[in-house]
């Protein structure tokens, strides 16, 4: 938490820093190596939450888990490790955006993110930006957006990581990480791999969770290469593959069977010079799936999606206090499957941006965006933002925005039903954010948003043909409060760090005049951690509120976790960590989709190795 | 449309205001259960959400009850209510999704068994020598595991015997010992109709009809009518549908051609004369005619399901698929909407206790 703090406050500060030094080139390459830097550059007028190593380390390298604890977004989860969405400020599961190093990687065939298919593992940090992001992130940024980062350090090291567990339902995980650097080369590699029975024991029955078994492996490389005083070179990939049982239902029984395999793929060459900066990145993403009916035959459907990027982004110094950003791709899109013939997208975009620090107190970002896409027509769209600093330790945060989602493969081409007379849905929307810190111990975050989407795409049935298509139909308001609450407090040797989150989401299907279907109106989550020299102990909480569902509703739940580590050896050269977690402390019986019970009490223990 | 909604709204309205005290005039004779004479609605429910559920409402739709299974057995009923079928006192309700069948006593809805075994994608089900025949798709991706399973009716057991069909049995009826099948397709088309002879459970014969047989009716001569929609145009190969009259003495086909594109569907007959859905409207048209009608008895519809009973068309409309859906009724004398009632969700067969 104190990690979060320094690097809000060095966010706040950096700018001012870094326009002291400005004719420094290596300081200047500093900035390029930040990975998504247009993050904490652009966005002063928008809440960001940072995630940093700790917090990541105490879910397990599951991202749903990570950002259920500790973040306001909600999530449901087809049971533990299935298919997992994310509803960020009541909006639906392709109105989050996923960048990974500044890349947008929604998938082209559903508009979203399996979020059981990204492990935390492998990143140095993740960060919440909260609101709308077409802007500079694409479609779909509407409720916010997640940013897997893998940061570049040319500072002199070599680190080993290795991690083991084992735990409840024969869970067992392991992850390798190497970071070295030196001032010409930074270099980082990661192997995550889970493998579970997940046949956790259904609370109140006999019944276990049937066919729940996955294994999940993500391979991580990076490499980034100072070619000149002015000049870094860095080349990310990224592997993502996942084998996992479809659970049944209470009501339900399953055989099935899904097969992932995510591959990312960047090479970027960044410039810096005296008063312009540029950035290119090429980029190749490819997903395919395999969907077994019958996990016993080799029978399936599948599909696949291919995309090449071109990204430049042009940054040019106006004067020290004002920069004007262009960024420009192109993209081409392919997708191939049972259920299409060969759709294909070209996109076009174009951003400016334009930062001006008005003065120390006072900031804005202006931001415009125009795609140009080859089957249908995108809106432009626009976003301001502002910070102003009405006393040393109280911020005042805004910022409105419009944005956009564009209609998916599925929407435009699956056969039959696909409609290629979509338009994307659009919404705009606006946040007021204050930001208080008192004495560095303590902060608060208090946000208020409104979004208003509207030509929502929903599948609706077709009485003359017979089968369902997609039509613009819906449309909906969210409205809501964030709160956020950190304190450190230390005493002697010992450390206490307490986070309080707590929304506040109230949604509304305009056509039918009801809330959106599994949108909480209120959760909570409360993340407590103690330290005392080589101890460390933690608690997290989540408190998720009555949600409706179709033709229903589906019970709030609280779920707490609570685990230790202890340093076995802190000096030296090796370190060795053990750590052992009970999850769902309280055994409370929990569903965050109808008919899929989630764990019961579980354990697990875990030894890192470092050196 | 938005006139006939306010009409329609208007008759709830009312109809809430005759339906409260209903409930207290039914202590007449000796009764075998709540549910006794009156409609039956099985409302699908949502894929995997496990909202399937049981409507029950009088003949002129003026008592409602929804989710009668559940609030009988204090259970939820189970995932995608596909059918309905009687046999005996006992109504056997057939869960595509849990791969099951809820035998309940038709009048009461008590649960009598449950058979969870033996079914594989199960669509509908007939009785014929003491036997249950249930059409099961097997994986929907494998068009060589198609089957009916077969049921003892008197201890509703699943028999380890089962029959192997060609691809995508689905509605079934059964006219003494002979028992046919519709093979719609599955997750694609088929255009047969398998029989088979309920005293060796084997197939006799397989009959070719139009393409997608969706309905199958008895007449009082036992000949068999099959109404099929037709290929439908995404496949890239459309046909138009197809009227077929069985023979049940020589199992030969005579058959009326509907247009290249007009996919016809929920063909019901009553006294001589069939009623179909298409595009919307209901046609009619007597068993001897043999031209299709070129008007509509009824127009502006969109159904889920129809039945016709006592001169009266009852038809479901599964709305938005995502909320309760309506049972409708017509009075098939003046084509008129004559009541309607609100059912769960995705409501699609209904059926006359």
């Amino acid at each position: 938490m104190i990690r979060i703090v320094l690097c809000l406050l060095l966010l706040c500060f950096y700018s001012v820093a870094k326009a002291q030094t400005s004719t420094d080139s290596i300081q200047r390459l500093d900035e390029v190596v930040l990975s998504d830097v247009k993050l904490k550059r652009y966005n002063q007028g928008y809440k960001l939450t940072v995630l940093n190593d700790s917090i990541l380390r105490k879910n397990g390298n599951s991202l749903t888990d990570v950002l259920r604890f500790n973040s306001n977004i909600y999530f449901k989860e087809n049971g533990y490790g299935m298919v997992s969405s994310a509803s960020f400020r009541g909006t639906n599961a392709s109105q989050t955006a996923v960048i990974w190093n500044g890349i947008n990687i929604n998938s082209p065939l559903l508009g979203q993110v399996d979020f059981n298919t990204i492990s935390s593992a492998n990143y140095n940090s993740i960060s919440i930006r909260s609101g709308g992001g077409s802007v500079q992130y694409g479609s779909g940024a509407i409720g916010g957006s997640v940013h897997l980062s893998n940061d570049s350090d040319f500072t002199k090291h070599i680190n080993h990581r290795l991690q083991l567990g084992y735990g409840s339902y024969e869970t067992e995980n392991a992850s390798y990480n190497l970071s070295f650097g030196n001032n010409k080369w930074s270099g980082s590699a990661g192997v995550s791999y889970i493998n579970t029975e997940n046949d956790y024991r259904i609370l109140g029955t006999d019944e276990k969770n049937e066919n729940g078994a996955f294994n999940n492996l993500d391979l991580n490389f990076n490499l980034g290469y100072v070619l000149s005083q002015k000049d870094v070179l860095k080349v990310y990939h990224q592997n993502f593959r996942s084998d996992r049982a479809f659970s049944s239902t209470l009501l339900a029984p399953s055989n099935s069977k899904y097969e992932t395999e995510d591959y990312r793929s960047m090479l970027e060459w960044a410039h810096v010079s005296d008063n312009f900066t540029s950035s290119l990145k090429t980029v190749h993403l490819l997903e395919k799936f395999k969907y077994f009916e019958n996990k016993d035959l080799n029978n399936y459907s599948e599909g696949q999606a291919e995309t090449w990027l071109i990204k430049h982004h042009y940054k040019l110094n106006l004067s020290k206090q004002m920069a004007l950003s262009v960024i420009t791709d192109y993209s081409s899109i392919t997708a191939e499957g049972n259920s299409y013939v060969d759709p294909k997208r070209c996109a076009f975009s174009a951003t400016a941006i334009f930062n001006h620090q008005f003065s120390t107190r006072f900031r804005y970002n202006l931001n415009i965006r125009k795609d140009v896409i080859s089957d249908f027509k995108s809106p432009l769209v626009f976003a301001g933002d502002l910070s102003y600093k009405v006393a040393e330790s109280y911020m005042l945060k805004f910022n409105a925005s419009k944005n956009f989602r564009v209609p998916t493969f599925n929407d435009l081409y699956w056969n039959p039903g696909g409609n290629l007379d979509l338009e994307p849905e659009e919404s705009f929307q606006f946040d007021l954010g204050h930001q208080l810190e008192i004495l560095k111990s303590l902060h608060l975050k208090l946000n208020t948003f409104y979004i208003e989407t509207s030509d929502l795409i929903q599948w609706r049935p077709n009485t003359e043909t017979n089968y369902w298509n997609p039509v613009n139909i819906a449309n909906a308001k969210h409205y809501g409060l964030e709160v956020e609450l950190g304190y450190i407090k230390k005493i002697k040797a010992h450390n206490f760090n307490l986070v309080t989150i707590y929304s506040y989401t109230e949604t509304e299907d305009v056509e039918k005049n009801q809330p959106l279907y599994y949108v909480p109106l209120h959760k909570a989550n409360i993340a407590l951690s103690y330290n005392f020299k080589s101890f460390t102990a933690y608690y997290q909480h989540l408190f998720t509120g009555e949600v409706d569902i179709i033709g229903s509703s589906l019970n709030g739940y609280d779920v707490g976790n609570i685990g230790c580590s202890y340093e076995l050896n802190k000096s030296g050269k090796l370190n060795y960590i053990l750590d052992l977690k009970v999850n769902n402390i309280y055994n409370t019986y929990y569903e965050n989709v109808a008919l899929r019970p989630m764990p019961n009490r579980n354990f697990n223990i875990k030894l890192t190795l470092k050196f | 449309m938005i006139s006939k909604k306010i009409t329609l709204l208007f008759l709830s309205v009312t109809l809430l205001f005759t339906s409260c005290n209903s409930d207290d005039d039914n202590n007449g004779n000796e009764s075998l259960g709540d549910y006794e004479n009156g409609i039956i609605v099985s409302n699908e429910g949502n894929f995997g959400q496990g909202n399937a559920s049981i409507t029950y409402t009088s003949d002129d739709l003026s008592i409602i009850e929804n989710n009668v299974f559940s609030a009988v057995n204090g259970r939820a009923l189970g995932d995608v209510a596909q059918s309905i079928a009687f046999n005996d006192d006992l109504a056997y309700i057939v869960l595509n999704v849990s791969n099951a069948i809820e035998i309940v006593n038709r009048y009461t809805f008590e649960s009598v068994a449950t058979i969870d075994t033996g079914l594989n994608n199960p669509r509908h089900i007939a009785f014929a020598n003491g036997k249950g025949y249930v059409t099961n798709w097997g994986d929907g991706g494998v068009a060589t595991d198609d089957y009916v399973a077969v049921i003892d009716a008197t201890t509703n057991t699943m028999s380890s015997q089962s029959i192997a069909v060609e691809e995508g049995p689905e509605k079934i009826v059964a006219n003494g010992n002979t028992v046919y099948v519709a093979h719609q397709g599955g997750y694609g088309q088929n255009n047969v109709i398998s029989v088979i002879n309920a005293a060796t459970d084997v197939v006799s014969t397989t009959i070719t009809v139009g393409d997608v047989p969706n309905s199958l009716r008895l007449d009082s001569d036992g000949d068999l009518w099959v109404l099929a929609g037709g290929t439908p145009s995404w496949t890239g190969s459309e046909t138009g549908g197809k009227l077929s009259k069985i023979d049940s003495s020589d199992y030969s086909v005579t058959s009326i051609d509907f247009a290249g594109t007009e996919h016809p569907s929920f063909l019901a007959l009553e006294n001589g004369t069939l009623y179909y859905y298409l595009s919307g409207s209901v046609y009619k048209m007597d068993e001897d005619d043999t031209v299709l009608p070129t008007s509509a008895e009824i127009t502006g519809l969109s159904f889920y399901g129809m039945e016709v009973k006592d001169n009266v068309l009852y038809g479901v409309d599964a709305l938005d698929y995502t909320s309760n859906g309506m049972l409708l009724s017509y009075s098939l004398s003046s084509n008129e909407v004559t009541n309607f009632a609100n059912t769960g969700i995705i409501p699609g067969g209904v059926y006359f206790n």
